[in-house]
């Protein structure tokens, strides 16, 4: 593989970059992304603002100045804040599992709230009860009888949720988003490949190409340029979703959602690597262009299995035989970033699918690369997998 | 011609230019032009040009001017931004003819470069190769149109069911074989003369016009026969036949006594091709 080896093959990528990216069809379908992707940010963000009463309880028998500093965390939040006095502790998580109340304080001391907020979230409901915490914190000072120990400790109140901390349903709104593209790409470039590598093999135009490189630079030139596109796709899509979440200030920016979303990126890359060479292979063994579907159909099939599960698996919970998939190669790239995003998927089980994985990519590779040489010329009945197995090269 | 791009591999044997074995350097100063046609139906059609320019080995800029270059001298000046699938099916052998040009091959190998074009096309394209030829080119093609073959090239061999059965100079082969006369005698429209066993004469084949063929065996005496001829009448033509390279390859594959109809059915796996060579 040296500069000449590199030099052609990057004429193929390049073609292919050029010419996708000229056709109608690219450009529509960027654009309606685009649109997809900035509606997701912004209609939420905009149904959030709307300002809403905040309910808080207060425990019967507290200060009354922590009326006021309730207020007035409401007040630097932009949330109107009502106080309601609570009979008991136990009312007062009733009525936060409920949802009627955002927050209870409970007697100076702390600041109970549904969930426990993740480190690092900003969700509405976080960012208030942590204004809450502070500024009810600094009105416990005041009053004599405010502990040391309160002061060392620093100011704010420790918040605590009434149930474990889950990942939040951003996270979860996340990995569904995630999942689509990863399903999307793969699904429409692999398609793209299994036709392009149809289309040269039957307008013929692969016999002058042969004539003067090795399949194999055709193949990884094709590859890269549908990679290319995909990815350039794809950062703009990045790009339109930080520029609108920053724009309308969307809590999808902030917290672990953001790390979903990497992690989703890093599976993108795997899963297309895994993938396109298998999608050019079944390219490479059909003899009419109308067979391109047939031909990529039974690749698609564990990539359609493994997404079809996955929302269910984002907000009902992830059960032992999806734990499996995430294991195997091929079904791994949305499966993975689906168990991440509810937060069942620990780095040494990322990192050992992710091994699997790139192995598995290394002898996809070259069994398609064998399958590509020895079909592509070939013309007359579809080729047969097993025949071309079988024979030597052509 | 597909082996010696390492299309197929050989059964036995070696291809070798200029005595070495030929690697990607080599066919990248080649020019190839496969009997099925084929290039990207939908792209421009300079672009594609400009493209395998670039896939031989030019820079973008020398790429440019020849496709520039190719596509006016083929008439395709007007047509440049078009895709191929635009464009006629002789227009798009005209493509395919200017993406085997472009790099300015050393070694051009065409398969049935005139298969499926007008006698215009086939001048143009005949021009073409032949001014590639005399510019230091070689060039190489197949071919079932022999009386463009012996035209157009200066040497042929010929293939039949895979294997080489002559090769040698146009020149040579036209004058190769026994000699042939071809006599006419006025006012003998059936070729009447010819029957009385002239001495030296193999076979005898006489002409609608009454032109007669005479077959001779070697050392026959031409200046006898054109006696007889004389006597028979006023000899209106006579000359020795120069042989035909249909004829070269009708006896070179045993066929010469069967029906022209019938000669290369078009039904058989390898109809054998003559192959022109021009140095």
């Amino acid at each position: 593989m040296n500069a000449a080896w590199w030099r052609e093959t990057w004429l193929f990528a390049r073609r292919e970059i050029e010419e996708r990216s000229r056709a109608r069809s690219f450009r529509i379908t960027t654009v309606i992304m685009i649109f997809a992707v900035a509606a997701a940010v912004v209609i939420p963000a905009l149904v959030s603002h709307h300002h809403k009463v905040e309910k808080v309880g207060l425990l019967e028998g507290s200060d009354s100045a922590l009326t006021q500093a309730a207020i007035a965390a409401g007040r630097v939040t932009g949330n109107q804040v009502q106080v309601v006095p609570i009979g008991s502790l136990d009312a007062a998580r009733a009525e936060l599992r409920s949802g009627a109340l955002v927050a209870v304080i409970v007697d100076g001391r702390e600041v109970l709230i549904k969930q426990q907020p993740v480190t690092g979230t900003t969700s509405s409901t976080a960012t208030f009860s942590g204004a809450l915490a502070q500024l009810v914190g600094v009105a416990q000072r005041l009053p004599p009888g405010a502990s040391r120990l309160a002061l060392t400790n620093g100011i704010a109140l420790p918040i605590r949720g009434v149930e474990p901390a889950p990942r939040s349903l951003a996270n979860r709104f996340t990995g569904l988003g995630v999942d689509l593209l990863i399903y999307l790409v793969i699904f429409f470039y692999g398609m793209a490949i299994t036709q392009s590598v149809g289309e040269e093999k039957t307008s013929r135009v692969v016999e002058v190409l042969l004539a003067t490189v090795r399949p194999t630079q055709l193949l990884t030139g094709k590859v890269i340029g549908f990679a290319g596109l995909a990815f350039a796709q794809m950062l703009v899509l990045g790009v339109t979703f930080v520029v609108c979440g920053v724009a309308v200030g969307s809590h999808a920016l902030r917290g672990t959602a953001g790390a979903v979303a990497l992690i989703g990126a890093l599976w993108l890359i795997l899963g297309y690597a895994l993938y396109c060479s298998a999608f050019a292979a079944a390219g490479a063994m059909i003899t009419r262009q109308s067979d391109a579907g047939y031909a990529a159909l039974p690749l698609l099939i564990p990539l359609i299995a493994a997404y079809s599960l996955s929302s269910s698996v984002l907000f009902n919970g992830a059960n032992p035989f999806y734990h499996v998939l995430a294991f195997i190669p091929w079904t791994a790239p949305v499966a993975m970033p689906t168990l991440f995003a509810i937060g069942v998927a620990p780095a040494w089980e990322m990192i050992v699918s992710a091994v699997l994985c790139v192995l598995a990519t290394i002898a996809t590779a070259r069994l398609a690369g064998l399958v590509y040489q020895r079909s592509v010329m070939r013309t007359g009945a579809r080729v047969k997998l097993r025949q071309v197995l079988r024979a030597g090269p052509t | 011609m597909r082996a010696v791009f390492g299309l197929v591999a050989l059964d036995g044997g070696e291809v070798r230019w200029c005595g070495g074995p030929i690697g990607e350097r080599e066919r990248r100063r080649f020019g190839y032009m496969p009997e099925e046609r084929g290039l990207y139906p939908g792209m421009r059609i300079f672009d594609q040009l400009v493209f395998l320019g670039q896939l031989h080995g030019l820079q973008v800029g020398p790429a440019r001017e020849a496709a520039l270059l190719w596509t006016e001298r083929l008439g395709l000046a007007d047509r440049r931004a078009d895709r191929l699938e635009m464009l006629s099916h002789g227009n798009q052998q005209r493509v395919q003819l200017a993406a085997c040009l472009v790099h300015a091959p050393e070694l051009l190998i065409l398969d049935e470069p005139f298969a499926g074009l007008d006698p215009v096309a086939v001048d143009a394209f005949s021009a073409i190769l032949a001014e590639r030829a005399s510019a230091g080119a070689t060039v190489l093609f197949s071919s079932h149109q022999l009386d463009l073959v012996e035209h157009l090239c200066e040497a042929v061999a010929i293939v039949n069911c895979g294997r080489l059965i002559i090769e040698g100079r146009v020149e040579e082969l036209a004058r190769s074989g026994p000699p042939r006369l071809q006599v006419r005698v006025a006012g003998d429209p059936v070729g009447e003369w010819a029957r009385d066993g002239l001495a030296g004469v193999e076979s005898v084949e006489v002409g609608p016009d009454g032109t007669v063929t005479l077959t001779l065996f070697a050392g026959a005496d031409a200046q006898a026969i054109l006696d007889a001829a004389r006597r028979a009448g006023p000899v209106a033509h006579f000359s020795f036949a120069r042989r035909r390279l249909s004829d070269v390859f009708r006896e070179a594959v045993g066929l010469a006594d069967v029906p022209a109809e019938m000669r290369i059915p078009a039904s058989a796996p390898i109809a054998p091709p003559a192959e022109g060579t021009r140095p």
